[in-house]
């Protein structure tokens, strides 16, 4: 076990430095005229132009930016953000409420879809089932564009039932909504996943067995079918935090949260390379990280798994 | 290994995860609202450095912490604020400013003419990059100030420093007066010197001369009634205080906290909720519930937003003017003002803004006028394209309009229409540049200062810096520059007219509308305008009871 | 977990003579398709599916059927009308004909979302089994690459790959918005089929079927994937839900379909804005999207139960 996590962990270096030089290079294909992006719709003067082309060392190739951005980072500088600020404040700023917002969302979505996959399964085909099967497609199909603003309109403004937007330093009332909103993209298939799974294990042998040996059905249902039907669901809400991330982008906008979401879409926009390649490595850290928790949590679900 | 121990290891990464991610947020104070300070919404800003503040969301704030030298009265005409006075030659080429006594930055130092002078000479060197060195140009020995890449852009060699590293046409004469002698007259300059890029900076902005200090941005000094409480939180907010003794016009508030909103509509939403006090700009999504939100807190007020289409002069299908003239009268302006933007602008029927002194009404004509039948008579004479295109940006809310303008030249025209959308405004730029067909390309312009050359130079002289279309003519170029010129205001008016009246003729771009402010307040504030530059009036806003 | 001897075919092991065949059975020997086939028949909700999808199916390959108007008249005037006698749905914003909008939007929302979901099918289905399978440096080497896809945030490989694909001025950016969507969304399906693969491997019939000589691709494809494909077809099923309603994410960018393509996803997007004073063109193609999703997915769990040896 504590070889395979060293090897997981050696593994990330090498990861990390793969994701940074993919990333520089797509943002690269896709550097077209930052300094035009930067001014928006204003003139640019020649001299301007000379003037940032020099500090951001955009008239030099693919190789040598990369080569100026790694050199930074070894010695603990993530470069600076074409709006002249140090890409790890603005990163410092933006991290914890994203992660805290994700980390409702995960929360929400895992407990609601469990619970009611769980259910469904048990009541296969019945009112319940139905339903909710109906609901959570109805989410799925509304695209985040949708939901994010028609939640804010409703139990914002409307109804009054959350605050509308939040801060940086929201509270986790503040974020509720959006994280409610964040948890619809990912609800529905968590919950067909969870639901289909427990349909297989309900006829496994094991259910049978447990049953025979007289143990209650409540029993056998939440901790013996659940924790073998947990694998692929726990596979999903570790990835799911990719649909978060991309949410996140709509999400933040319209609830107006200065996180990674919305820094990462106005890096995108202004061309901004060190920066989306600064956010986005870390993203990609946390993805490493989570999916290692993951694959941990698979041997601790299902013993007949081994690392070694 | 024993069957339980992934168990632990994975319960414990997830609460360490737990953890950092709840340690992230921290108190939260929501900031005391004191009585008799407001909440006024704005994007965030670009820059804070007074020559870098190209867009309204940093002239905003920056209007709260510095006092201009000049401003402008209810006729758009300057008067001065912070300057004593200002006095041209008799060929409007040295102008003479003399400060106010006894003002002080809010950090105690005096306001002295050398504030102004290094600020303005930091501002218009090229290599310092700053967004708003063009408001320098007119100064004299500014070219000195700039380098030339000798190999082009994309050329190895590096740029070499300018001749000069501060503008030959600034002289101290004393503490308090001091003078700008332009390289050519002009009798609008006390007009470009109300602009944001001319307020002066404090020695404590220097690390030394020419270099702007290490987080001096952040928490700048001004001169004005308002000082920074603390830092620019980015994203978040710019919470200013009054400043004690400030010498000049007393705002009523004791401050304000300037919320920084990534969009409109989460913006409206906060209004409503009674989270911010004043938007200066509700978006369209809004419109349609605002009265019955807001009721008479719902205003609006002109701006100097000039919105239109430019015909790139490289496509040969647009050569024909007839064919730019029935385009223009296929679109029935007053239909989209109503029905897309909801009253929010009104149709433009002239070449510049109606905020400018010199603007006559209707100077478009018949062109500019709705006329379906003239319109597809016309086109058919000129054998006009069987398709259109009109090329716009689509993070900037353009796709209603554009959709609804080609739907109408659809009808009148018999023809397609389409609307060809790129992502932002500078890929819409590189296509132009490198000359593809882009068919119309939608532009807009907000002015600097409050003249009609304002719209003539950038937008259609030769060189403009906005004439992205290249629209090209001597004859409109000598009288733009004639009128610059000229002694009087009213003179160079008449000039400027005359150069109008061509472009009526050529129609190198179709106007299509003016903006307006369209805005609102919370029940906790009263007199709020918001002025031409799409800024609140911050000395006249005040907290009720 | 008696199908281990039932599935014979033509890629039977021919140099393994000593490989026990089942004793199959005198009267009917039927295939696994047979099987779910005739399961399949009984099935209300399968018919019911299918009439759905085939409806939607014809709607995208021929809108002339349901409406006459065209689309793209639109006309101020009409804004926000109520339904009328060829426009049943009423008029939108721009005073187009909701009904005949919805109707021509569904080819290419339905081209989108289907082409879309197989290609990141396909992808994933070929990561998830090659990683899970194999393990070692190649499973290392696979869910990497996979953790790095997860976090290339979608707009900017979105603008990336519109740019790159679609430098056609007149292209409607249909190929795209396809191969943008197929390219990030098989991820999470990878790992799924990654995580059924490693828990399907280590049950005992694949160690028998391996012991008795199979060669990895039969017990890959005969014994494990039937038996671990179950969550990944429910996921297919949804990712075609979500990569339909995608799209409209990826117009609400600016890098979604242009030159004035008609999508359920952008009608949507469109509809959202004013919808707080005028619900109904949001609401028309959200239904039309919603049901069809349901259709489909519909259609994914009766199949997939019908296939599914466990659940017979």
């Amino acid at each position: 076990m504590f070889r395979y996590i060293v090897r997981r962990l050696l593994q990330m270096v090498l990861t990390f430095f793969g994701a940074t030089f993919m990333l520089f290079a797509l943002v690269f294909a896709n550097q077209k005229d930052p300094i035009q992006a930067l001014v928006g719709e204003r003139p640019v003067s020649e001299s301007q132009r000379i003037a940032l082309t020099e500090r951001y060392h955009l008239d030099e190739g693919f190789f040598m930016q990369y080569w100026y951005y790694m050199k930074g980072l070894f010695t603990g500088d993530f470069g600076t953000s074409m709006t002249g600020r140090k890409n790890w404040e603005m990163m410092a700023d933006a991290w914890p409420v994203t992660l805290r917002l994700a980390l409702i969302a995960i929360v929400i979505a895992a407990t609601f879809s469990v619970t009611m996959g769980v259910y469904s399964a048990l009541k296969r085909g019945g009112v319940f089932d139905n339903v909710s099967l109906f609901i959570t497609l109805v989410l799925l199909a509304m695209p985040i564009v949708v939901i994010a603003p028609l939640f804010q309109l409703i139990f914002g403004i409307e109804l009054g039932w959350f605050p509308p937007t939040a801060t940086r330093d929201a509270t986790v009332w503040q974020l509720l909504l959006p994280a409610i909103v964040l948890a619809c993209i990912v609800i529905a298939p968590e919950m067909r996943v969870t639901r289909t799974a427990v349909v297989e294990n309900l006829r496994a042998d094991y259910v049978r067995t447990a049953r025979a040996k007289g143990l209650t059905r409540t029993r056998v249902i939440w901790v013996h079918v659940l924790r073998n039907s947990l694998i692929p669901v726990v596979t999903l809400i570790g990835v799911d935090l990719g649909g978060l991330m991309a949410g996140a982008i709509v999400t933040e906008h319209v609830f107006n949260i200065p996180g990674v979401g919305f820094n990462l879409a106005r890096a995108i926009k202004t061309e901004d390379g060190p920066l989306v390649v600064g956010f986005v490595s870390i993203l990609v850290i946390l993805f490493l990280f989570i999916n290692l928790l993951v694959d941990l949590l698979y041997a601790a679900l299902d013993p007949r798994i081994r690392y070694e | 290994m024993p069957g339980k121990a992934p168990w632990k290891m994975a319960a414990g990464a997830t609460a360490i995860a737990l953890l950092a991610a709840g340690c992230g947020g921290g108190g939260s104070e929501d900031s005391a609202a004191t009585s008799n300070t407001v909440v006024i919404g704005i994007g965030e800003p670009q820059h804070l450095i007074p020559t870098n503040a190209t867009e309204s969301n940093g002239s905003e704030v920056l209007s709260s912490l510095f006092y201009p030298l000049v401003d402008f009265d209810a006729e758009n005409k300057p008067v001065v604020v912070a300057a004593e006075s200002i006095t041209p030659d008799s060929k409007n080429t040295v102008w003479t400013v003399k400060l106010k006594p006894g003002f002080t930055f809010s950090n105690g130092e005096p306001v002295t003419s050398e504030n102004y002078i290094n600020a303005w000479n930091y501002g218009a060197y090229g290599p310092n990059g700053q967004g708003a060195s063009y408001f320098f140009e007119k100064i004299k020995g500014y070219a000195d100030l700039q380098s030339k890449d000798p190999d082009g852009e994309e050329g190895p060699k590096k740029a070499p420093d300018p001749k000069a590293k501060t503008l030959e046409g600034l002289k101290k004469v004393d503490d308090a007066t001091f003078t700008i002698t332009l390289s050519a007259p002009f009798a609008g300059w006390e007009s470009v010197m109300g602009y944001t890029a001319f307020y002066p900076l404090p020695k404590a902005a220097w690390k030394s001369e020419g270099v702007i200090a290490e987080g001096f941005e952040d928490a700048i000094i001004g001169n004005g009634p308002f000082k920074i409480k603390g830092k620019w939180e980015h994203d978040s907010q710019i919470v200013v205080e009054k400043v004690a003794d400030f010498k000049g016009e007393a705002p009523k508030v004791d401050g304000v906290t300037w919320k920084i909103y990534q969009d409109q509509q989460a913006e409206y939403a906060d209004l409503v909720a009674g989270n911010v006090d004043v938007q200066t700009q509700i978006p369209i999504e809004s419109l349609g519930k605002a009265s019955a939100d807001l009721g008479d807190r719902f205003k609006k007020s002109p701006n100097s937003t000039f919105q239109f289409v430019g015909f790139p002069t490289f496509q040969k299908e647009y050569q024909d003017v007839r064919v730019r003239k029935a385009i223009s009268m296929a679109i029935n302006r007053q239909e989209i003002t109503d029905q897309i933007f909801l009253g929010s602008q009104s149709p433009a029927t002239s070449f510049v803004s109606p905020v400018v002194a010199g603007y006559r009404p209707d100077t478009c004509g018949a062109n500019c006028v709705y006329n379906p039948s003239e319109a597809k008579k016309l086109y058919t004479e000129a054998n006009g394209p069987k398709e259109i295109k009109i090329t716009y940006n689509v993070d900037g809310n353009h796709k209603a309009w554009v959709d609804a303008t080609c739907n109408q030249i659809k009808a009148a025209l018999g023809i397609n229409c389409v609307g060809g959308e790129e992502p932002k405004f500078a890929d819409l730029l590189s296509k132009v540049e490198k000359k593809q067909p882009v068919g119309l390309i939608r532009l807009g312009w907000i002015m600097d200062y409050p003249l009609m050359e304002n719209y003539l130079g950038p937008l259609y002289s030769t060189d403009g810096s906005s004439n992205y279309y290249g629209y090209s003519n001597p004859t409109f170029d000598n009288l733009v520059k004639e009128g610059s010129a000229a002694a009087t205001e009213d003179e160079a008016i008449k000039k400027w007219q005359a150069a109008e009246d061509i472009l009526a003729q050529e129609m190198p771009v179709i106007p299509l509308r003016n903006g307006q402010n369209v805005y609102g307040y919370s029940t906790k504030v009263n007199n709020v305008t918001v002025d031409l530059f799409q800024k609140v009036n911050l000395y006249k806003i005040e907290v009720v009871g | 977990m008696s199908d281990l001897n039932t599935v014979t075919t033509a890629e039977a092991p021919g140099g393994q003579p000593n490989v026990p065949r089942s004793p199959v059975k005198k009267d009917k020997p039927r295939s696994l398709a047979g099987d779910a086939w005739a399961d399949l028949r009984k099935r209300k909700i399968f018919w019911v599916s299918v009439v759905m999808v085939a409806i939607v199916l014809v709607m995208a390959a021929w809108p002339t059927l349901f409406t006459t108007a065209d689309p793209g008249a639109c006309a101020l005037s009409n804004q926000y009308k109520g339904p009328t006698g060829a426009a049943l749905f009423g008029f939108d914003y721009q005073g187009c004909d909701i009904y005949a909008k919805v109707i021509h939007g569904a080819r290419n929302s339905i081209v989108v979302g289907v082409l879309s979901t197989a290609l990141a099918g396909v992808i994933g289905l070929f990561f998830g089994l090659a990683a899970g399978y194999f393990g070692g440096w190649l499973d290392a080497f696979l869910s990497r690459f996979v953790d790095i896809m997860l976090g290339v945030p979608f707009l900017l490989a979105g603008i990336v790959l519109s740019n790159r694909l679609s430098s056609d001025p007149k292209s409607d950016g249909i190929f795209a918005v396809t191969l943008t969507l197929g390219l990030l969304s098989w991820t999470s399906g990878a790992r799924v089929m990654r995580s059924a693969v490693i828990s399907a491997k280590n049950q005992d019939y694949v160690a028998a079927a391996r012991m008795l000589g199979s060669k990895p691709s039969r017990l890959i494809f005969r014994h494990i994937v039937p038996n671990s494909i179950a969550s990944y077809v429910v996921l297919l099923t949804l990712l075609l839900g979500i990569n339909i309603a995608s799209e409209a994410t990826l117009s609400f960018l600016g890098v979604g379909l242009k030159n004035n393509a008609i999508s359920w996803g952008i009608m949507i997007s469109e509809g959202t804005q004013f919808a707080r004073t005028e619900p109904w063109p949001l609401v028309w193609p959200a239904l039309f999207l919603g049901v069809t999703v349901l259709a489909f997915i519909m259609l994914g769990d009766a199949v997939r139960d019908a296939f599914d040896p466990k659940l017979r």
